[in-house]
């Protein structure tokens, strides 16, 4: 159990630290990285429930796989429509991202 | 006796019926052909009628009845039928007949309106429904008839729509009839449910009602009969819903002849005679009924004295004399009363058609500006007169055998009705003489150029004269003193007449003052003036304000109900819609609120769900812990 | 033969496929466009007449079911009953079409009222494509309303009449149009809530059936409406099972409440009325044709399908506050139409009057007023579909329908106005016509009861001939005013629809038993369950 509960709490300072920085963050890049860490905390977790969980297999590692490929494209996505953004706005800062007011 | 034609007395309103349809679906195109068409049917029922009625002329000719299931709805049957009775039999010769006649006097009186077979159409659906409405054997099918003859009332007197008049008299017909229906309605709807076995039909209510069996107690029954009355005041005209009738002038004269003098208004009279069981088992109704005829009666005699227009006298003449069938029936003669229909379906017919003979050729209905007519229309004038006779109750006139039986059952019932029918009697004389000085006698006062061009009317119009005229010398001798023929006729002998020769002396002399007053003040000088009127103004203001009785109505009824009207409409703008638009913009509110948490950052949003996260699990910890 | 097809469904999904056809027209193509759009609303007013010969109403709609599953859901939980022998729980959304003596009245007058509004639907010259799809849309919505036969496809479908309703009213309308599509969708998107509400406690309580399954027993909740009516009808149904399962009194009422005041926002009762008085002024007038024809009728149909059948003891109860609530409809809407200047608001406020005798009706509880009240609902569907008709042509041509602007009209406007005239008779009430016979049996149901309150309802036909005759005479009768001199009769594309709508007027008034017949039946179940003393 206590393997169980350092990995957890590895994964909860993990996904606090990019929690962090997803919230304060101005720059988007930061934010995008932050995301990214968000969801590696989460695949700790997901493994080491997959080794020391109450109904043990190997779902939960097969599921990181997945998260793994769901995050690549979800960070190319995001990296795209910065990219598209900043060509308009010229500025990566999310501050002035404000659309979803208008 | 076999009865073969009374089988058939639906085909009575079927013929105008199927003349309605074919005038209404050829439309405008066929003019005086579908007048023709109209007439033709109208002669068709007439010959039925005229074969019923011969069929049961013998002894004892049972009713027929024959019914159809209308409508069934849960435990509710409601019939359709019709019932062919000595009454019916009575009641359809004369529908039919005035409708013929008028029909035939219309072919040359509406002949140069465009509307001509709308005109007919309007009058082949009124005579469908009246038929039915006669022919009726239970209360429901007679309520629907009796809401299509007002509906056709209606349609006739806005005939002319483009006069406002004309709008104003059809509303005020119609709603003012409708009151009177609504207590028909309810009293329908009362015998419905206390009813043995939910009948409606006539001869049920003879077997409830005539027995005293007690099944609907007595003061159940003087509801019914006052609400059943109610419809027959607002159709009859009787005070206090008199008002439209008058009004009711603005349809052209023949409809006001046949609808609003011989038929339609004496509907009320046949519907108190058609469910006088009712009336009889509950002595409140007779008195309320003989009283408002009685005072109805004297009433419109006293406004009829002072009006100016041909045809409102007459009108108010029909609301008098129709006050007397229904004195007649309060005192508890049906026989008087119906007999009094009778008579009167032609002779005030027959005024009426004359009148339009006059208005025909001189274009005015203001006696003051006739005059001198006499010499210009002899046929109209002499018919005129006899019905003017007719009228006052001058032997051996129509009129003055049906008078006499009404005053003497009035007699017979309280003194007091007696002397304000024989009142009445008088009024009569003196505003019928006076109409007729003015408008055939002396010099002519109006526009000398109308007198000149005035003529006597063609012969589709004096036709129907002549043929009533002789009705109304002769009709009087079925029920005489000493011929009750009518009367057992009608109620198979239960009913037997009164006779006094006080009745008769009084009436004929209550007639003859009447008379030669009228010679006096409007005859005798062609001036027309009249003493009593010059002496008292405020009376002849008075009558000539017929009683100020629409301006009391107009103040009690129609002002606040328009007033109820806006302020009601003002509440609902206000309180209704404002409690609606209360909470909407107060929803609107909080949500301009809220908007001040949406920045538009992303990173705020993701704050908030961080902190709702907390907050969530803290409160599930919470749960588990404490 | 009608049995071997799946009729209801065919009659209710027809104009949705109309629908998607009309998508894949061109946008320009307009006569292609209309024309679709009449076919595909005409045809399932024809099978609806085939249904309408075929149905025998002592036999019932039985033949013509539909049933099909649709959604089974497993649910894990513990009810505490395996003591009954129950090992598993689903929840089951079926999809159930179902019809009898009550719901075909219906079908027919919205088979009868959309086809008059394809018709009149001339005058929209708007976006047409998008509107007969929505018109379309809007077909399926109605008469799924009145042919499902399970809570959830009967909520689907009253919510695929709100959608394109609104869209009708907010783009094709008059001046105020949008603030009255906004209103009409805040108000029924409330009652729809509501009645989602009940739906759902009705659903999870008393929508419960077992029948054995592979491992055992199984319970199923689905909101199938004949599983409602038994279970409801039973007071043992539930205590057979499990005292927990019980719908208690509260809950009871809850539901029963929710549902009236769904319904009532509907119909509508005073004083949650005031979104319809809009929808009728500022709507397309074919648009309020199909709002105040057959919208209107949706609450007097819920009212009774579930207000009526399936809390028979709690309506009884209510029955006072029902039939006073109908008085003051009657009395409130009519002496408001007398005030109102505008002859659409006139229309609005007749609505509500006439609407208050389908609720005397309903709160006569017994089958006399129950089939005044749906008489009364049919025929006020085609009254006020006339008269909406004739609204519409009237504004084609005079550019406003306020009845002190018009007048004489019957002078240019000869068939016109008489049909108008034929239709505001009808309205108030005249014999011979529909309006009169659905009056005569709400007043004669709920007489016996409650006389008193039935005297005052039939004070309300005076205040309609008033309003009748003010507005009607107003706009046909008297002088002509100059600018309307040169008014063209109507063609005969809108002549129709008045022609056909004038006719059923007159044959259903004169010859009620075509309706009242097959209505015969229709009520037998409910009229059991209620006390004797009930039955009329």
């Amino acid at each position: 159990m206590t393997m169980l509960s350092s990995y957890l709490t590895l994964a909860a300072v993990l996904f606090c630290i990019g929690l962090y920085g997803v919230i304060t963050k101005r720059n988007a890049v930061i934010v995008l990285l932050s995301i990214e860490l968000m969801l590696n905390a989460v695949n700790l977790n997901l493994i080491a429930f997959s080794k020391y969980g109450i109904n043990a297999s190997l779902r939960g590692q097969v599921f990181s796989l997945f998260t793994m490929t769901v995050a690549a494209a979800e960070a190319a996505v995001g990296i795209a429509v910065l990219i598209s953004l900043y060509r308009r706005r010229v500025t990566v800062n999310v501050d002035e991202f404000d659309e979803l007011r208008r | 006796m076999d009865i073969v034609f009374s089988q058939y007395a639906w085909f009575a309103p079927l013929f105008p019926l199927a003349a309605f349809a074919v005038l209404t679906a050829m439309g405008r195109g066929l003019r005086t052909t579908g007048a023709w068409v109209a007439t033709i049917a109208s002669l068709l029922s007439f010959v039925l009628s005229l074969l019923i009625a011969i069929e049961r002329l013998g002894d004892s000719a049972e009713d027929y009845t024959g019914r159809i299931e209308w409508l069934r709805a849960g435990s509710i049957v409601l019939h359709a039928g019709y019932e062919v009775t000595n009454l019916t039999a009575l009641m359809l010769i004369i529908v039919t007949l005035v409708a013929l006649l008028v029909n035939i006097y219309s072919l040359g009186y509406m002949k140069d309106d465009e509307r001509i077979s709308v005109f007919f159409g309007y009058v082949a659906l009124f005579t469908a429904s009246m038929l039915g409405l006669v022919l009726a054997d239970n209360l429901l099918t007679l309520y629907i008839c009796w809401e299509l003859v007002g509906v056709c009332s209606f349609l006739l007197i806005g005939f002319w729509f483009r006069k406002p008049e004309a709008r104003a008299a059809a509303k005020k017909a119609f709603i003012v009839t409708r009151i009177g229906d609504l207590g028909l309605l309810i009293a329908i709807l009362l015998l419905y449910w206390n009813m043995p076995n939910h009948e409606l039909d006539f001869t049920s209510f003879y077997n409830v009602f005539h027995s005293q069996s007690g099944l609907i107690s007595t003061s159940l029954t003087t509801l019914i009969a006052l609400l059943i009355f109610l419809g027959a005041v607002g159709k009859s005209g009787q005070f206090p819903l008199h008002v439209w009738l008058p009004d009711a002038m603005e349809g052209p004269t023949p409809i006001s002849a046949l609808i609003h003098a011989a038929t339609m208004v004496a509907a009320g009279v046949y519907l108190v005679v058609r469910t006088f069981d009712i009336f009889a088992a509950s002595d409140a109704a007779l008195t309320t009924v003989a009283v408002v005829g009685a005072f109805t009666a004297i009433f419109a005699a006293s406004v009829g004295l002072a009006q100016n227009d041909i045809k409102r006298i007459l009108a108010y003449s029909t609301v008098s004399q129709l006050g007397y069938m229904m004195l007649a029936l309060g005192a508890g003669s049906t026989t008087a009363g119906m007999f009094h229909l009778f008579t009167h379906a032609f002779f005030k017919a027959l005024l009426f058609l004359a009148a339009g003979s006059v208005i025909h050729a001189v274009h005015t209905q203001d006696i003051r500006e006739m005059g001198g007519l006499g010499r210009r229309m002899k046929i109209t004038a002499w018919t005129f007169g006899i019905g003017a006779l007719a009228l006052s109750g001058i032997p051996p006139f129509a009129g003055f055998w049906s008078k006499d039986a009404v005053l003497a059952a009035a007699l017979d019932d309280s003194p007091w009705l007696f002397a304000v029918g024989l009142a009445a009697a008088f009024f009569t004389a003196l505003y019928m003489a006076r109409l007729f000085f003015l408008v055939f006698m002396g010099k002519a006062r109006g526009d000398a150029r109308a007198y000149a061009h005035a003529k006597e009317s063609p012969l589709v119009m004096t036709l129907p004269l002549l043929v009533l005229a002789v009705f109304s010398v002769a009709a009087g001798f079925v029920e005489t003193p000493w011929n009750e023929w009518l009367g057992s006729w009608l109620t198979d002998g239960e009913e037997k007449g009164s006779f006094s020769s006080m009745v008769v002396i009084s009436s004929i002399g209550a007639s003859l003052l009447g008379l030669y007053l009228g010679w006096l003040f409007y005859g005798r000088t062609s001036a027309g003036r009249n003493p009593v009127a010059e002496r008292l103004p405020w009376l002849t203001r008075l009558l000539e304000r017929k009683y100020y009785v629409d301006e009391l109505y107009e103040l009690a009824f129609v002002r606040p109900l328009a007033k109820l009207g806006r302020g009601l409409s003002r509440f609902d703008e206000a309180v209704v819609d404002g409690a609606v638009r209360l909470v909407g913009s107060s929803v609107q509110a909080a949500g301009k609120l809220n908007t001040r948490l949406q920045s538009g950052q992303v990173q705020a949003y993701a704050l908030y769900g961080v902190l709702g996260a907390v907050i969530l699990i803290l409160a599930i910890a919470g749960r588990r812990f404490w | 033969m009608l049995e071997d097809l799946p009729i209801l469904s065919i009659i209710a999904f027809l104009p949705l496929l109309g629908a998607l056809v009309t998508l894949f027209l061109p946008q320009g193509g307009s006569r292609i466009i209309r024309f679709t759009a009449l076919v595909f609303t005409f045809a399932p007013l024809l099978l609806a007449i085939a249904l309408y010969i075929s149905y025998e109403p002592a036999v019932g709609g039985g033949a013509f079911a539909e049933k099909l599953t649709w959604l089974s859901i497993p649910l894990n939980m513990d009810a505490g009953l395996s003591n009954n022998g129950v090992t598993s729980y689903r929840l089951l959304f079926d999809y159930r079409m179902g019809i009898d003596g009550i719901s075909l009245p219906l079908v027919l007058l919205t088979g009868v009222v959309s086809s008059m509004a394809a018709l009149a639907s001339v005058h929209i010259r708007k976006r047409r494509k998008l509107y007969y799809f929505l018109f379309l849309l809007l077909q399926t919505g109605m008469y799924g309303v009145f042919l499902a036969r399970d809570l959830t496809l009967f909520f689907i479908f009253f919510e695929l009449t709100l959608i394109p309703m609104f869209f009708l009213i907010g783009i094709w309308g008059y001046f105020g149009r949008e603030q009255a599509a906004n209103r009409f969708l805040v108000y029924n998107g409330l009652g729809s809530a509501f009645m989602l509400l009940a739906f759902l406690i009705l659903i999870a309580t008393a929508g419960f059936s077992t029948a054995p399954s592979a491992t055992g027993m199984q319970l199923t909740f689905s909101g199938s409406y004949e599983v409602l009516f038994a279970n409801l009808s039973d007071p043992n149904a539930a205590a057979n099972l499990n005292s927990a399962m019980h719908l208690s009194d509260p809950l009871k009422w809850s539901a029963f409440v929710l549902l009236i005041v769904a319904f009532g926002i509907k119909l509508p009762i005073f004083p949650l009325h005031t979104w319809m008085l809009k929808v009728h002024a500022e709507a397309a007038p074919p648009v309020v044709m199909i709002h105040s024809g057959i919208l209107l009728k949706m609450g007097a149909y819920g009212l009774i399908r579930f207000g009526a059948f399936l809390f028979p003891d709690q309506l009884d109860s209510w029955a006072p506050v029902l039939a006073t609530l109908g008085v003051v409809n009657i009395l409130y809407g009519a002496i408001l139409a007398c005030a109102q200047k505008e002859f659409k608001l006139v229309l609005a406020y007749s609505s509500i009057s006439h609407m208050g005798i389908v609720l005397l009706g309903v709160a006569s509880l017994n089958e006399t007023g129950l089939e005044g009240a749906v008489f009364q609902s049919v025929s006020h569907g085609l009254i006020s579909a006339l008269l909406f008709l004739i609204v519409g042509s009237l504004y084609e041509r005079t550019e406003t329908t306020r009845i002190d602007e018009l007048g004489g009209l019957a002078r240019v406007l000869p068939f016109t106005s008489g049909i108008l005239l034929t239709a505001g008779l009808a309205s108030l009430g005249l014999p011979g016509l529909s309006g009169f016979v659905g009056e005569l049996l709400s007043f004669m149901g709920l007489f016996d009861a409650y006389p008193w309150l039935t005297a005052a309802g039939v004070l309300g036909l005076l205040f309609a001939a008033v309003y009748v005759l003010r507005s009607v005479l107003s706009m046909t009768y008297g002088g002509l005013p100059d600018r309307f001199a040169a008014v063209r009769e109507v063609r005969f594309v809108e002549a129709l629809p008045m022609i056909v709508l004038t006719a059923l007027i007159v044959l259903i008034g004169v010859y009620p038993s075509i309706m009242t017949d097959i209505m015969s039946h229709g009520f037998d179940g409910m009229i059991k369950l209620l006390q004797p003393g009930h039955g009329g």
